[in-house]
């Protein structure tokens, strides 16, 4: 089993891979619990206009990705608060003007190739120096921020009028949320891939809460859950040469039941 | 006499939504150490005049004042604390101890990253013993009684260590035991630890005896300074309805 890391593109994504199971299950439980779990999926697609914007302008794509999946989480909040009885149609819209602007981009630019379903499912092979650099800049900023506001979002899931009562600025905390989840899921779609980074970071959170255990506690089982798929669903990928982000949900997804099935009353 | 300032003080506040007039020009003040009692039929608006006091909700017009200060001006959150109505109808799958929920009380006064230092445990501690769910701490919220979770609710509003306490019929579905010993203890809160009480409830009768003032809300506001006339304010009130003028509106003196 350890001859794969003989090699340096593997060593490569087993590190990203390792960063971003971290930042995608710690920050999937704020937003999970904060109700959020469509955002994520919108902002992966968003990210994806940047990679879009990056193959065909020859910028770097995961950095193009970070700076569009931060304005759009920018965008999402601010129409939010104008439209507060439609959020969610406000992801459905911005969800599908992302993925529709994105294809464009790449087809006019004529970039519709491999390199892009890379960014749609992941790929191991893909991680270049610079992207783990990239992934431990921004990385390591995003978790610092969630490190310190941990309280205050927990605070804020369980009852977010109650948290604006005892004083906690809940407008500035939702809003580094979601920034810092931005980050991370542009920070995933090397590894995990755009259309499949949603789930690497709700369901180990949804498989951690059937333990109905306190916070810490579940903050790390999901965790522990993304850590154990992302390290299989990459073994997985590099003997049978399939999409990371494919074998990581699908690992994800067995934890999932199997915890369903041993928490069943 | 002294003059104080009063933690609330509320002028000629109103609230319209949609051309549907809530709360119509009601003014009135709480000060320290007092013990208020809410009552008023449902939708007369008691819980719109409490988010409005606790900044949740803006005020058609009118003016708001927190311990003397504008309350968009206000900076000390944590002196107040809050049950809103419903509070203990928690989500089962909420993953979080009794624990977890009051130590939520002393957010505010760490700073970032800071953990709970002893302080903060101590005041976790005792609010868990004052409301007596010190034995429940490991449990999951989720799987208590209505009356234990508003038990916790209250601690978690008494970790701050607030000076005033502001209850949003928090007693709804807790058996007649509970109910009595919760409101004998909210009557020491205020006896004992001089914290001023805000207590939205339909049950007067039961606690007229401890209360010192009491508010009618049904659209405008009727002000009883009598705890002795609670009940004739109550039915008074009652006959009026919306129609009801200010009966009572002396300046309560301290
Ligand atoms: N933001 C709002 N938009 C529209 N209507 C509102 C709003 N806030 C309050 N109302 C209305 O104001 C009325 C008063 O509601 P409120 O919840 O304050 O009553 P209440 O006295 O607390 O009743 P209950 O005893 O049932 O708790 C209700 O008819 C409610 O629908
Ligand atoms: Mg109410």
């Amino acid at each position: 089993m350890l001859e794969m890391f003989e090699y340096d593109f593997m060593q490569r994504a087993f590190l990203a891979g390792i960063i971003i199971a971290v930042l995608a299950s710690i920050s999937g439980t704020f937003v999970v619990l904060r109700r959020y779990s469509m955002i994520s999926e919108t902002l992966a697609h968003s990210a994806l206009v940047g990679v879009a914007v990056g193959l065909v302008a020859g910028l770097n794509p995961l950095w193009m990705a970070v700076v569009f999946a931060i304005f759009s989480a920018w965008l999402i909040e601010y129409l939010r608060s104008y439209f507060s009885l439609y959020s969610d149609a406000v992801l459905a819209v911005l969800l599908s003007g992302s993925l529709a602007t994105a294809v464009i981009i790449v087809s006019l630019g004529g970039a519709f190739n491999n390199s892009l379903f890379s960014y749609l499912f992941g790929s191991i092979l893909s991680v270049s120096n610079e992207d783990l650099i990239t992934i431990l800049i921004f990385g390591t900023i995003s978790m610092v921020l969630l490190l310190a506001f941990s309280k205050e979002l927990y605070f804020i899931a369980y009852d977010e009028e109650v948290a604006q009562t005892s004083g906690i600025k809940v407008k500035l905390v939702n809003f580094l949320l979601v920034t810092v989840v931005a980050i991370i899921i542009a920070l995933s779609i090397r590894v995990v891939g755009s259309l499949l980074i949603g789930a690497l970071m709700v369901i180990p959170t949804i498989a951690a809460l059937q333990y109905k255990v306190g916070f810490l506690y579940t903050v790390l089982l999901a965790l522990a859950f993304a850590l154990v798929s992302v390290a299989c669903g990459m073994t997985l990928s590099f003997y049978f040469s399939l999409p990371s982000g494919a074998t990581i949900v699908l690992c994800v997804l067995v934890l999932f039941i199997l915890s369903l099935i041993r928490n069943k009353k | 006499m002294k003059f104080k300032v009063p933690i609330f003080s509320v002028k000629n506040l109103s609230f319209i939504v949609r051309g549907q007039k809530i709360l119509s020009n009601i003014s009135l003040e709480i000060f320290n150490s007092e013990y208020v009692a809410i009552i008023g039929p449902n939708g007369g608006g008691k819980t719109t005049l409490i988010r409005m006091l606790l900044g949740l909700e803006e005020p058609t017009s009118g003016e708001i004042k927190l311990y003397g200060k504008n309350i968009k001006d206000f900076k000390f959150w944590d002196k107040i604390g809050y049950v809103p109505q419903r509070a203990s109808h928690v989500d089962a799958s909420f993953p979080a101890t009794v624990q977890d929920i009051v130590n939520m009380g002393r957010t505010s006064k760490r700073g970032f990253f800071s953990r709970m230092n002893e302080k903060d445990k101590e005041a976790v501690h005792d609010s868990m013993v004052k409301m007596g769910v010190l034995h429940l701490k490991d449990k999951m919220v989720g799987t208590l009684s209505g009356g234990q979770r508003q038990r916790v609710m209250i601690a978690r509003a008494l970790a701050s260590k607030p000076e005033i306490l502001i209850l949003d019929e928090p007693n709804t579905g807790v058996d007649i035991l509970s109910q009595k010993n919760f409101y004998a203890l909210l009557a020491k809160l205020n006896k004992e630890e001089r914290i001023t009480i805000v207590f939205i409830t339909h049950d007067i009768g039961v606690i007229a005896d401890d209360i010192g003032r009491l508010f009618t809300v049904n659209q405008k506001a009727i002000i009883c300074n009598n705890p002795k006339e609670a009940l004739s304010c109550e039915e008074m009130s009652e006959l009026y309805g919306i129609e009801a003028h200010l009966i009572h509106n002396h300046k309560h003196e301290h």
